[in-house]
């Protein structure tokens, strides 16, 4: 083989590697539930409407009729950790003539949501026909809260290089960087030492009051 | 000698650079629910409405079911390698007195990877259901 030809080898062998690695976890999928019902012979669809309202709001949160009078509700969860509901749940009342139908539809997104739609919407159904066991539902993951200010355990934040001011860093959660001219890189930290992948490998020390970083090359502050 | 070793390292890190760039950021999926239509049909049984709400959900999601016999339909959409599904939709059907009965349509999705949002689903399946959309 030419070397050319090894090279491009060499190139396609990393490339598949890379994608497989990025690729290996697991996608969320849909649950979804469907077919609990309760046809009561008395009572008005105001009535079912406002069962309707209170039960999602024991479960979930922000029951709202989706257009005013139509006896359809939909509650969310509060957001999971990608920062959207992880489950959702209908309830539809539709009037008779003595009384009113109501179903229930729930959907959840798993591994994202600690419990299924059918838990969810025995839940609820439950909590609306007053009857039937209520089992507690697990608390939904809530994303971490980024870190604000200077935190000395994290380079999170916008740095400024004292050489360049033109020159800034987008430090991320996931420790991910980007420079002003969108070159991205990574950093980590370990007790006041830290490494930044950009152009190579740096090593930097973290000042006492987490606003600057020197070594490697480097001398930058933090905006904070 | 020296110069081949930097260069297959060279493109070995472009490559992979390229690569996660590529993969490294997926879209996160969301969960997308739809209170769809809901119709009542006069001068009809019931099992027009079962009828009806099987062929729509075939031509939509590709399957049908019915929980029971109870007129309340349900399906999923295509599942991938994994047997993960990222649509759904339920279509129930209630008899009225009489003659007659109400339909009504919810669907959810999870974009991406589902290439429809939960609304255009369910708009799709009353279109099929009769043109009652």
């Amino acid at each position: 083989m030419s070397r050319r030809g090894r090279q491009a080898a060499l190139a396609g062998a990393a490339m598949l590697v890379a994608i497989v690695l990025c690729s290996s976890q697991a996608p969320a999928a849909l649950d979804f539930s469907v077919g609990i019902r309760y046809v009561s012979d008395t009572g008005s669809t105001s009535e079912c409407s406002a069962k309707a309202q209170q039960s999602l709001n024991a479960f979930l949160q922000g029951a709202s009729e989706s257009s005013p009078g139509s006896g359809d509700w939909i509650a969310h969860s509060q957001n999971g950790v990608n920062g959207t509901p992880t489950a959702s749940a209908v309830v539809r009342c539709f009037g008779l003539s003595h009384g009113y139908v109501v179903t229930f539809t729930c959907a959840v997104q798993l591994p994202d949501n600690p419990y299924t739609a059918n838990a969810l919407c025995l839940d609820v159904a439950h909590k609306f026909h007053g009857a039937g066991a209520i089992t507690a539902l697990a608390a939904i993951p809530t994303p971490s809260p980024e870190p604000t200010g200077c935190a000395p355990n994290s380079l999170v934040g916008t740095w400024v290089s004292d050489d360049n001011p033109k020159l800034t860093f987008s430090m991320g959660l996931g420790g991910d960087l980007t420079d002003s001219e969108g070159v991205s890189g990574n950093w980590s930290l370990k007790g006041n030492t830290a490494t930044l992948i950009y152009y190579g490998t740096h090593t930097l020390t973290l000042s006492a009051d987490a606003r600057h970083l020197h070594g490697g090359g480097y001398s930058l502050t933090r905006r904070c | 000698m020296a110069r081949s070793i930097w260069l297959r390292i060279a493109v070995l890190t472009a490559t992979l650079a390229l690569a996660f760039g590529i993969t490294g950021k997926p879209a996160r999926a969301a969960l997308d629910v739809y209170v769809g239509a809901r119709n009542e049909v006069r001068n009809a049984p019931v099992s027009d409405c079962d009828g009806r709400a099987s062929r729509a959900l075939v031509s939509v999601l590709g399957r049908s079911a019915e929980i029971g016999d109870t007129h309340e339909w349900t399906a999923m959409g295509a599942v991938d390698t994994a047997g993960s599904s990222f649509a759904a939709a339920a279509v129930h059907c209630f008899p009225l007195d009489g003659s007659g009965y109400v339909v009504t349509f919810t669907c959810a999705a999870q974009a991406p990877p589902a290439p429809e949002t939960a609304s255009v689903i369910c708009s799709q399946l009353a279109d099929h259901f009769g043109g009652q959309h």
